[in-house]
């Protein structure tokens, strides 16, 4: 009786797991194999697993299109975002850490609050002011606002790491004379690197996955990868077109799954730190 | 940790911070009290009209032209209006005469449907409408998808736990624009699943192109890309669940269906607390799939709505309004949170 109804049990889990896995991957899985098709083979009235192979959709968009330039763009702009972002969030969130004072707990429901906030209430603060100060579509623009935006995230989940690392560590290096900053550089940031590399992958998928700021801040050859599938889109444009997004789409993604094959314990490891603990 | 040092150390984070969100808010507030417009003037005009030959006419015409100010470029006139943007927004006057016109019984069934679609059809309500429902069907649909693939993953060997991870990681973590395009490209009018379905003799779906389908599908959209987050939320509490109390239940006869109910859940029960509260944060400011799917028509969010204002219309003021009414919504959401919150931290000081 008992190893019956278990055996259910373990042929439903098997199904449900099975199917998740399957509505997970499939409609990545389907948007790769038809980014290499020719649009009739793509949207084919009769789907079909086997189908002319082909190149033209990602040497169109990289090379006519200027996709590459996006992709420096995307580069200099994340690459920018996650240092600057990083600095100035372990600062702070090692001193959220330590910090005893009711300040610290103020500091971190504004956060909160911060990152509640839909990004186009920012944007349309930004829109008017900064094409009034000449700073419209700059790397610097778009990194500062990416740097800011990510901060009250980045300061919650870095903050829930540097609680777990004892007090007694920075203590006993003041007491051996180290000063508050020197006991942080050279004693918490070196146990601290697995939470930093975890606080950096967040970072960047924020920076990198951004359509609405980079959309709308930065114009023509200045936007992002992201930002720039934004062409693609819509009803009117012909089947070419719409294959050379599927292209563009399946290029973005592909730097996130290498992400994902090699820092799957700390995204995991990212997001329970800053549910649980924080 | 000394408050100076404390200071210091947070400084440059809360400088970005002031700098680049705090103050933008006041600058939306401005926004949204103001109303501005380029400072025109009526000239007179007098060009040479052809009419036969070499002969021409003078002809004087006035037209508005833009002032231009010292440094060349056209003055901005800016008007302080108070409310009248956010009233306008907010469609107070249609809200009144829509609850104001008669309709028979109040108490029938169909005053407050006819009422409710009413509402419905002014812009910002519908939005809200769509990002609510988006918001309240999505948050308990991730928590049992959630809570079933955690449970289901649990159980399995060590070995598949990574490649189930991996694959569940997949809809959260790529670029929202892309994963609902790719869910886009599968519901087209020509694309495989619609395909699949009319092969199937089903019958032609044109999901895009209808209200409920559409709708459905971005919920539907809604619930692939979040429950993965409640799903290793949930997935790393389990690892946490001591084993005695679920021992002992078993001891004690407990079945299946009563240990989850009566010793997993209520384990669990603070995570589900902050995966609803993250999520309900997401899920009000839902975007990318309303602009991927072109579903604004049939289904519009707050955000979607105030970035078509900001983006197609050039309107500053209206989307400043809209903003405003977007930030209230945030304050709702969060006052209980918050007041737990400060209770907490009185308590523990």
């Amino acid at each position: 009786m008992r190893s019956r109804s278990s055996l259910f049990a373990q042929s439903l889990t098997g199904t449900g797991l099975t199917a998740w896995v399957a509505i997970a991957v499939f409609p990545f899985f389907w948007m790769f194999l038809i980014s290499f098709r020719a649009p009739v083979d793509a949207f084919s009235s009769t789907p079909t697993f086997f189908a002319p192979m082909t190149l033209e959709n990602f040497r169109h968009i990289w090379i006519e299109d200027g996709f590459w330039r996006f992709g420096i763009n995307t580069a200099i702009v994340t690459l920018s975002t996650i240092a600057i972002s990083l600095t100035i969030g372990c600062l702070a969130g090692y001193a959220l850490a330590r910090y005893r004072g009711s300040l610290g707990f103020w500091l971190l429901v504004g956060a909160l609050v911060f990152r509640a906030l839909p990004h186009v209430v920012l944007l349309t603060a930004y829109k008017p002011t900064f094409y009034e100060l000449g700073i419209w579509s700059r790397y610097e623009t778009l990194i500062i606002v990416l740097v800011a935006i990510n901060q009250p995230f980045t300061i919650w989940m870095l903050r829930a790491f540097f609680v777990s690392i004892p007090r007694e560590l920075d203590e006993a290096a003041m007491t051996d004379g180290c000063s508050r900053w020197k006991a942080f550089r050279l004693v918490i940031v070196p146990v601290m690197w697995p939470g930093i590399i975890t606080a950096g992958l967040f970072s960047f998928l924020l920076a990198y996955n951004d359509f609405l700021i980079a959309s709308q801040l930065m114009n023509g050859e200045m936007t992002t990868m992201t930002a720039s599938l934004g062409n693609y889109m819509g009803q009117n444009k012909s089947m070419e077109r719409l294959m050379h997004g599927i292209a563009g789409a399946v290029s973005v993604t592909i730097p996130i799954i290498v992400l994902i094959f090699i820092f799957q314990r700390q995204i995991v490891a990212g997001m329970t730190a800053g549910a649980v603990k924080g | 940790m000394k408050t100076k040092s404390f200071l210091a150390f947070v400084a440059p984070s809360v400088a970005t911070m002031l700098l680049l969100i705090a103050l933008p808010l006041v600058g939306v507030a401005y926004l949204s009290l103001h109303q501005s417009h380029v400072k025109t003037e009526l000239v007179e005009l007098t060009t040479e009209v052809p009419l036969i030959g070499g002969v021409t006419r003078k002809q004087t015409r006035v037209v508005p032209q833009s002032v231009l100010g010292e440094d060349g470029k056209p003055i901005q006139v800016w008007e302080f209006v108070g409310g009248r943007n956010l009233e306008k927004a907010a469609e107070l006057n249609n809200l009144a005469k829509a609850f104001a016109s008669p309709r028979g019984d109040p108490g029938e069934k169909t005053y407050l449907a006819r009422l409710y679609r009413e509402v419905t059809n002014y812009d910002f309500w519908s939005a809200l409408e769509f990002t609510l429902l988006y918001t309240f069907l999505t948050t308990p649909a991730i928590l049992v998808v959630g809570l079933a693939l955690a449970l289901a993953v649990n159980s399995v060997s060590k070995r598949l736990r990574g490649t189930l991870v991996f694959a569940t990681l997949l809809p959260m973590i790529v670029t929202p624009v892309v994963s609902s395009l790719a869910i886009y490209w599968l519901f087209l009018d020509n694309a495989i699943i619609t395909n699949f379905i009319e092969y199937l003799g089903l019958g032609k779906f044109y999901f895009l192109a209808d209200k409920f389908t559409i709708r459905t599908l971005i919920i539907l959209y809604g619930v692939w890309f979040a429950a993965p987050f409640a799903f290793i939320i949930l997935y790393a509490g389990l690892q946490t669940m001591p084993r005695d109390p679920l021992e002992s239940a078993m001891i004690d006869g407990a079945n299946k269906w009563q240990r989850l109910r009566y010793v997993i859940v209520p384990h669990l029960t603070p995570l589900l607390t902050v995966i609803t509260l993250i999520h309900v944060m997401d899920a009000y400011r839902v975007f990318e799939p309303i602009l991927v799917f072109n579903a604004d028509i049939f289904a519009n969010s707050v955000q979607y709505l105030t970035y078509y204002t900001l983006a197609f219309e050039n309107n500053i003021h209206k989307a400043a309004a809209y903003s405003i009414l977007t930030i209230a919504g945030v304050i709702l959401i969060l006052v209980p949170v918050l007041r737990k919150s400060f209770r907490e931290y009185r308590i523990s000081t």
